[in-house]
């Protein structure tokens, strides 16, 4: 019982909180600048990262799984699982929860380039994605 | 006694309410797999796949996965502490082996040898068997893919349900 109700504390303790997209971009800037005095983040440096054939890991790219299309739905390259689209402008829950959007580009660098992705290229990719109309 | 609007009104209620109670209760039961009601195992274990039904394998085979997220077919399906602690509570409380188990979870506990561990669903003898009418090339439709996507085919796969009417088979 007390186990059980440590644990309940302990979830909500890590609850997720909610920012805008722009709140998640803003974030990353500065974590990219904290690598790269100076930073500024670039929507086009960011679109070539997302379509660029990549060889570190099992998918290719990022369009693999979201498609040339990141307004439109993807599916996952081992499980096939349908995916809701990735801008914000198509699907208003992405870039909203700050610990979502690290632990998926954790997974999912290192599924496309076999790494982590550094401060810049994160910031890169997000500014693609908000400005995806 | 006349019947009066209000005899009917309550006549027709009850055969209402046991229509559904039909409908949604017995004739489903079988198919039915208790799920963690919280949001966090949807989230976590439903993000790359279909949220499958802890009913699905038994207690040790869970116990083996969480213990090996970081590599979990390929993959880091890593946890913090507290959610890796709450799923695998969840999974073992409604594992095919579990004390409250559904007839159809003891069928597919007791169809698994006690020293397996099978780490995948469709590699268990009852899976094929129930899908053994699915030909082999509908699996390989563009919006199924592969067996254990279950949500492509069972709409409510990720409440747990698994009813005949309610599989559709994308084309
Ligand atoms: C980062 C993505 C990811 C996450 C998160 C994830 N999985 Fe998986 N899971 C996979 C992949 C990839 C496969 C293998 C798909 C294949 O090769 O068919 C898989 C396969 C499975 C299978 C076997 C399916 C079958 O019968 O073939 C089970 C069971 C499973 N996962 C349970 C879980 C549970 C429980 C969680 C939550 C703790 C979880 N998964 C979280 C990616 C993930
Ligand atoms: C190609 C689509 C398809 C996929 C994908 C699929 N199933 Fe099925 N499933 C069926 C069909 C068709 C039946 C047979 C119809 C029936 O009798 O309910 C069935 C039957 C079942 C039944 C028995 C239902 C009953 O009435 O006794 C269960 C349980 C089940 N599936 C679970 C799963 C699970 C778990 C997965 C994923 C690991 C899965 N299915 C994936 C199509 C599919």
């Amino acid at each position: 019982m007390i186990r059980h109700a440590l644990i309940l504390s302990l979830l909500f303790a890590v609850q997720a909180h909610a920012e805008t997209p722009q709140q998640i971009l803003d974030g990353l800037v500065q974590e990219a600048r904290r690598a790269q005095q100076g930073f500024t983040a670039s929507a086009t440096r960011g679109e070539q990262f997302y379509r660029a054939r990549q060889t570190g890991g099992d998918a290719e790219s990022c369009a693999t799984c979201h498609t040339q299309d990141a307004k439109a739905h993807g599916r996952h390259n081992k499980t096939h699982k349908d995916i809701a689209p990735l801008a914000p402008v198509a699907n208003k829950e992405r870039f909203t929860d700050p610990a979502k959007v690290e632990k998926w580009f954790r997974r999912n660098c290192k599924e496309v380039l076999g790494r982590v992705c550094t401060g810049p290229e994160k910031a890169d990719f997000t500014a693609y994605m908000l400005s995806i109309k | 006694m006349g019947v009066t609007y209000k005899n009917l009104a309550v006549l027709l209620l009850s055969i209402v309410i046991a229509a559904f109670w039909i409908g949604n209760g017995q004739a489903d039961g079988e198919v039915n797999f208790p799920m963690p009601r919280d949001k966090i195992y949807l989230e976590e274990c439903g993000g790359c796949h279909t949220a499958y039904a802890p009913g699905l394998l038994p207690a040790r085979s869970w116990r083996k996965m969480m213990n090996e997220l970081e590599d979990h077919f390929g993959e880091d399906a890593s946890l913090e502490e507290p959610q890796q602690l709450a799923v695998l509570r969840w999974l073992t409380d409604y594992a095919a082996d579990a004390s409250n188990a559904t007839p159809l979870m003891r069928r597919i506990a007791a169809s698994i040898p006690r020293d397996a561990a099978p780490q995948r669903i469709t590699e268990t003898a009852l899976f094929k068997y129930m899908h053994d009418e699915v030909p082999a090339y509908i699996w390989k439709r563009a919006k199924i893919g592969s067996p254990a996507n279950c949500g492509a085919c069972h709409t409510r796969a990720n409440e747990g349900r698994y009813a005949e009417r309610e599989v559709r088979i994308p084309k």
